[in-house]
């Protein structure tokens, strides 16, 4: 059960995104990727989750081959990201968002106007005694009845991550979980996230720019320049690393 | 001139769009599909029916199947179903103003193979003096009520079943797709084959509607199908408010009373086009100032479940999503997250 | 042969009913759907100007074209302007309310029955074989005289390179100090102003009547499609192409299937290469994997 990039490449009208990159991501730890604006971090995200498939190399997720597949196929398998700006699904609300997350795309054909089983009602049942559960833990527990375009960015921001975990995650693909969050979330956040992937042994590969906040959870971490993978290893290390703190130091405002 | 009668056909009248108008509710007010092809898929249905109820052979058409009413009444329903499944595969891949270009190509080259292929629809001329059902047991007047009640109990079949669609798991995932249709496709959704089965389930509910229609008119002739139809039932919809399932019905009885009261102005007959002229002048008029002033419609329910906490889960409301669609989920299916 | 030059005929009115539709689309960011009930309209007054005040072909057409112009300015401060800010598709369906209005007021004021502009084409010429009527030749002079000025105007003037600013970055133009009012006065009077100036040409060659405008928008959408909706010299080699391929097409399919025959072009294009035959950009923006 891991992700495996192997010489992955990506372009856009000439202009290299992603190259050659070869890494494992294992299935229960976590994994922190990090780089400049423009590094290709997200691009990496949207090659592997399907939205750009690559243009060479493969991807592997838990043994399986995911390049080529739909966007939505590669979710199906367990592969859940979010997005850098949580946008989320405008006009439901927090509990509808929920709830659609965790139920299954089977329960979501027009053919369920003309079934009357309770299958439906006890999945929602079960699905919203979740929500409620998750909602709570990460402080979102009296908004569930308001609309997504109405909370603050903060709050969208931690719905993206409440709303991802509904879908049964096998591992997750957290872009920019921090950015927005108000500083004291943000301990409660990567509390929350360890927590999780120790509970469910859930991996996750997760891209920031906030480096302390990294270099508390993560496991191992990744260093992306201009689409090349230029580091691997314990955040202690790459810490250490002058060449990556030089790059990345040059490239942004390193948040402390 | 304003008799009981006149009023009862105006209403049946407002109930067929109003039907029309809630099952186009659930495709481009929650489904944000923007169809423009609704006369297409009517037109589908209702030649449907005629050609397979034909019984006389003085029509001079290539077949007379004289099927049953009953029996022809699901038929066009599926037929209109599979119409819409061709239409909806190409169209879908396609994303807003081109779907809406390609939506409405094919409603005109629908209309245009029925005027072409006339030994099947008899063209331009048409079909006139329809049967309609329990005709030979009440005649003459009284007959408008009876269909009021047809049209009434289609009407209501089409609520119940787009209320359903409302509350379900499968609405709520369609407004979820319209809303951000990458991240719904990052939640695992198969979004585009959502949308086509929206669309055939459109088709088939349209197609059933048709005959219903074609028992008020009681002729069937291909300007029945032109573009103008479809935009008295966007305007239905878009006066009534998108999202909100009773926003159609009171949009298109709105629209339908407004335009055939004007209609009862007396006007000399030597200025006959001015009377014609009035409907597509109003149901203009209308569009244009709606959108202008109220474009989340008149009827939107706005914050149907804001406030509402505690109840949620004994009275699980239908989001009627009154933001407008029209403003907002047009622009939100247009910006997708993922090249952030 | 002869119906290679009946498409050509066909193709510069279908060229010059398309650019002011794609000129709008390019700038104002929306399909408006009015543009073919303009049309219609020029088309319904320079017949009445040549019928109740026996005009010459020429002065009527000239007086109906700078006419029109001006309504079109008018109509888009009115019903567009204002709304500007709600996006394409509230402006779309208020040019489907519009265009409704329109061709109530056109059955109001000139009524549905049909009209023929009473002018004569001229005789024959043959030309390599081929007959053209001299009415015909004037037609597509007058579209290629068109079609040149307006190159003219926007490559050569300070206003027409403003309109070219504002058609590829609206934003960046609004920041450079673009007369952006004066510009989108500019561009309404183009569009209305080459949509009569078709309305008419397409009353010359057959006749007038109040469906003109419905079903001329389809035919239109499609040119303007196939011309990739961005580049003005695309949308005319496309109205040319298309109103080739419509009357081409009459010698191998029954006549009847000519109208069917744009829209299946139109749906084959979008489907197939929704960026347009000429264009290459748009493409992601059409479509959505």
């Amino acid at each position: 059960m891991e992700l495996v990039l192997d010489r992955v490449c990506k372009s856009f009208g000439g202009v290299v995104a992603v190259d050659n990159v070869s890494v494992r991501i294992p299935r229960d730890e976590i994994t922190a990727l990090i780089g400049p604006n423009g590094a290709g971090k997200t691009t990496l995200f949207n090659t592997v989750t399907g939205f750009d498939p690559p243009d060479r190399g493969s991807i592997t997720f838990a043994g399986k081959r995911i390049d080529g597949l739909p966007p939505w196929r590669v979710a199906g398998l367990g592969l859940i990201r979010t997005f850098q700006t949580p946008v989320g699904f405008t006009t439901l609300t927090v509990l509808e968002s929920m709830l659609t997350a965790a139920t299954p795309y089977s329960m979501e054909s027009p053919r369920q106007v003309l079934s009357f089983g309770r299958k439906a009602h006890r999945l929602e049942r079960k699905a919203e005694a979740q929500a409620e559960q998750i909602t709570t833990e990460l402080g979102l527990g009296d908004l569930l009845d308001m609309r997504t375009d109405e909370l603050s960015a903060g709050d969208r921001k931690l719905l993206e991550f409440a709303r991802q975990l509904m879908a049964e995650p096998k591992m997750l693909l957290l872009d920019e979980p921090a950015a927005a969050v108000a500083p004291a979330s943000i301990g409660k956040l990567s509390q929350l996230v360890r927590q999780l992937c120790r509970e469910r042994g859930l991996g996750s590969l997760i891209i920031d720019h906030n480096l302390s906040f990294l270099m508390q959870i993560a496991d191992s971490v990744h260093v992306l320049d201009r689409g090349v993978l230029i580091a691997s290893g314990p955040p202690a290390d790459i810490a250490a690393d002058s060449d990556v703190m030089r790059i990345y130091l040059g490239g942004e405002e390193v948040v402390t | 001139m304003t008799s009981p009668i006149f009023w009862v056909g105006v209403l049946t009248l407002a109930l067929i769009y109003g039907s029309l108008a809630m099952v186009l509710n659930v495709e481009s007010g929650w489904g944000g599909m923007w169809d423009l092809g609704v006369a297409g898929l009517l037109a589908s249905g209702a030649y449907c029916y005629v050609i397979l109820t034909i019984d006389d052979p003085e029509l001079d058409t290539k077949f007379v199947p004289g099927w049953p009413m009953w029996l022809a009444w699901p038929a066009a329903a599926l037929f209109t179903g599979l119409v819409a499944l061709a239409i909806a595969v190409p169209a879908l891949r396609l994303r807003r103003e081109y779907f809406l270009i390609t939506t409405l190509a094919f409603a005109e080259i629908i209309r245009q193979l029925i005027v072409i292929q006339t030994d099947l629809t008899r063209g331009t001329t048409g079909v006139a003096n329809l049967d309609r059902p329990f005709d030979t047991i009440v005649e003459g007047r009284n007959y408008n009520y009876v269909l009021l009640g047809i049209v009434a109990f289609t009407a209501l079949v089409v609520y119940l079943i787009t209320r359903r669609v409302g509350r379900s798991a499968y609405g709520r995932a369609l407004r979820a797709a319209r809303d951000n249709e990458a991240l719904a496709l990052a939640l695992g959704k198969p979004v585009n084959r959502m949308r086509i089965k929206t669309f055939v389930l459109v088709g088939v509910l349209i197609g059933a509607i048709a005959p219903v229609y074609l028992f008020y008119i009681r002729a069937i002739s291909p300007q029945l199908f032109a573009p103008g139809i479809t935009f008295t039932i966007w305007t239905a919809l878009v006066i009534g408010g998108m999202g909100s399932i009773r926003g159609g019905v009171i949009g298109a009885v709105m629209l339908i009373g407004f335009t055939e009261a004007v209609g009862l102005i007396e006007v000399d007959p030597a200025h006959i086009n001015i009377l014609v002229a009035i409907e597509p002048f109003l149901v203009g008029l209308l569009l244009v100032a709606v959108l202008r002033f109220r474009p989340e419609g008149l009827f939107a329910e706005r914050n149907t479940f804001g406030a509402r906490r505690g109840n949620h889960r004994t009275n699980r409301r239908p989001a009627s999503a009154p933001v407008g669609p029209i403003t907002g989920a047009g622009t939100a299916a247009a910006a997708p997250t993922v090249s952030a | 042969m002869q119906n290679v030059i009946f498409g050509i005929v066909t193709g510069s009115t279908l060229a010059i009913a398309t650019i002011g539709f794609a000129m709008v689309h390019q700038t104002e960011n929306f399909l408006n759907i009015a543009h073919a009930q303009v049309m219609a309209l020029g088309a319904f007054v320079g017949v009445f100007l040549v019928e109740s005040y026996d005009l010459n072909i020429f002065l009527a057409g000239a007086i109906t074209v700078i006419g029109v112009g001006v309504f079109g300015v008018g109509l888009a401060a009115v019903f567009f302007r204002p709304i500007r800010h709600l996006g394409g598709t509230v402006l779309l369906f208020t040019s489907i309310g519009l265009a409704l209005m329109l061709y109530a007021v056109i059955i109001a004021l000139f009524s549905t029955r049909p009209r023929i502009y009473p002018v004569g084409f001229g005789g024959l010429h043959e030309i390599a074989g081929v007959d053209i009527a001299t009415g015909e030749l004037v037609i597509v002079g007058l579209a290629f005289v068109g079609i040149t000025a307006l190159q003219l105007f926007l490559n050569g003037t300070g206003l027409g390179r403003a309109v070219r600013a504002v058609a590829s970055n609206d934003d960046l133009a609004r920041v450079r100090g673009v007369p952006v009012r004066r510009v989108s006065n500019t561009i309404w009077f183009i569009s209305s102003a080459f949509a009569a100036l078709a309305g008419v040409m397409i009353g010359v060659l057959s006749s007038v009547n109040a469906e003109l405008g419905w079903h001329n928008i389809l035919i239109i959408l499609a040119a303007a499609v196939l011309g990739g909706l961005r580049s003005i010299s695309g949308v005319i080699v496309a109205g040319l192409l298309l109103g080739i391929v419509m009357d081409v097409s009459v010698l191998y399919i029954p006549t009847a299937y000519r109208p069917v025959v744009a829209f299946g072009v139109l749906v084959a294009v979008l489907v197939f290469r929704p960026e347009g035959i000429l264009s290459v950009q748009r493409r992601k923006e059409a479509v959505v994997t």
